[in-house]
């Protein structure tokens, strides 16, 4: 009787060990896709002026995939990265310059904007989903998270560096809304084609 | 892939220790904010100069630095002339130039693993809470740091098989190969680690 209840425990134990090292895992390996998709050349879009880095489809795919706890860990990994001085942002730069510049607040934005869109996409994305319903719930998730709270802690910290007034430089980063919606629409798509091939991830927060 | 941007040099700010360094940073990025008088953010300015070129950086691996942050100044240095004047615009950017030189300079003159284990030992009082498992981060930056090279070949394996089948500049048949990918790689690696755990 003691030996069974032994070996139950352990094997609870085991399973919760599995469940904990696969968040771990998916944390690192999520964080380590951004930087892929930081540092790939960028693609030139279409009438839109300003490079496209796939860094922010990186920072919403993974709070739609890894949900709001994983993906906002995920996004705060890269961010170390950066900060003990790899060069994993776009164009190779790192350190704790960029923070102090006065872009920084797109970074510490993108940790929130995972979150967001990772408790937005549970919310919304009721499984099993349906086609268009799911990849507009997607593009929502992604939409207020991915860009709605990034530029919300982005635009007050350009505003505070550069002594700028808000309504300015609201205005200064307008250039780059059109890429940004573009990604919103192919991070919707490609988290709904993921999961319709990998629908584990669901299982924890 | 993933050089450091550290510089190996044995003299000056190399030999202070990282917690300090970084202490003195966040110190002055402070700081700073509260300096109005132009001399006093040109000084920190010329510090701040001084102290990454003691580093001993090339001028191009600092080129590629500040790079990208030219164009974000030079926009930021218009807008203040047209709507707040000269003086104004000036203090702006000094005090940006001041701020990411020295962040520049602790970057370049400390060590990765010195940052990390400065960072751990700031993780210390909320592991004591339990907030957070040393263990478990430190598993997590070894891994992020094996993969990329893995993660980045997939990318560049995934571009060229899409770019055969002509669809080079489809983004969704790039990403969704390559997030699956790497969530595949994510299972197989837990089970590994398990395994290994006993």
């Amino acid at each position: 009787m003691r030996d069974a209840d032994r070996a139950k425990d352990k094997q609870l134990a085991t399973t919760e060990a599995l469940v904990k090292t696969q968040d771990t895992v998916l944390i690192a390996l999520f964080a380590a896709l951004i930087v892929v998709l930081s540092l790939a050349p960028p693609i030139p879009l279409p009438g839109i002026p300003v490079p496209v880095t796939l860094q922010t489809l990186g920072i919403m795919l993974t709070g739609a995939m890894l949900g709001p706890r994983r993906g906002g860990l995920a996004c705060l990994l890269y961010l170390v990265l950066a900060a003990v001085g790899l060069p994993v942002l776009p164009g190779g730069r790192g350190g704790f310059g960029v923070f102090f510049g006065p872009t920084g607040g797109f970074l510490v934005g993108m940790v929130f904007g995972a979150c967001v869109t990772g408790w937005l996409a549970r919310r919304l994305v009721r499984a099993p989903a349906q086609g268009t319903r799911a990849v507009v719930a997607y593009a929502v998730a992604c939409l207020v998270g991915g860009v709605g709270v990034v530029y919300l802690v982005g635009i007050p910290w350009l505003a505070v560096v550069t002594q700028m007034a808000w309504g300015k430089a609201a205005l200064a980063v307008l250039v780059f809304v059109p890429g940004d919606l573009v990604k919103v629409a192919v991070a919707a798509w490609v988290a709904w084609r993921v999961e319709r091939v990998w629908p584990v991830l669901r299982e924890s927060p | 892939m993933l050089e450091p941007l550290y510089i190996p040099g044995d003299r000056g700010l190399h030999r202070l220790p990282a917690g300090y360094k970084l202490t003195v940073l966040v110190a002055a990025g402070i700081g700073l904010f509260f300096v109005e008088r132009l001399w006093g953010l040109l000084a920190a300015f010329v510090i701040a100069g001084m102290l990454v070129w003691s580093t001993g950086v090339g001028m191009a691996a600092c080129w590629r630095q500040v790079r990208g942050l030219v164009w974000v100044l030079l926009a930021v240095g218009v807008f203040a002339v047209i709507f707040q004047g000269w003086m104004p615009a000036a203090a702006v950017l000094l005090r940006i130039g001041a701020l990411v030189g020295l962040a520049l300079a602790v970057t370049l003159s400390t060590r990765t693993s010195d940052l990390m284990a400065a960072c751990e030992r700031a993780l210390l009082p909320f592991e004591r809470l339990g907030w957070v498992n040393a263990g478990n981060v430190a598993l997590a930056l070894a891994l992020t740091l094996r993969f990329v090279p893995e993660i980045w070949r997939h990318y560049q394996d995934i571009r060229e098989a899409q770019a055969a089948r002509g669809l080079a500049r489809h983004p969704v048949a790039l990403m969704v190969p390559l997030v699956v990918r790497t969530l595949k790689r994510a299972q197989q690696v837990a089970q590994a680690i398990d395994a290994r755990r006993g």
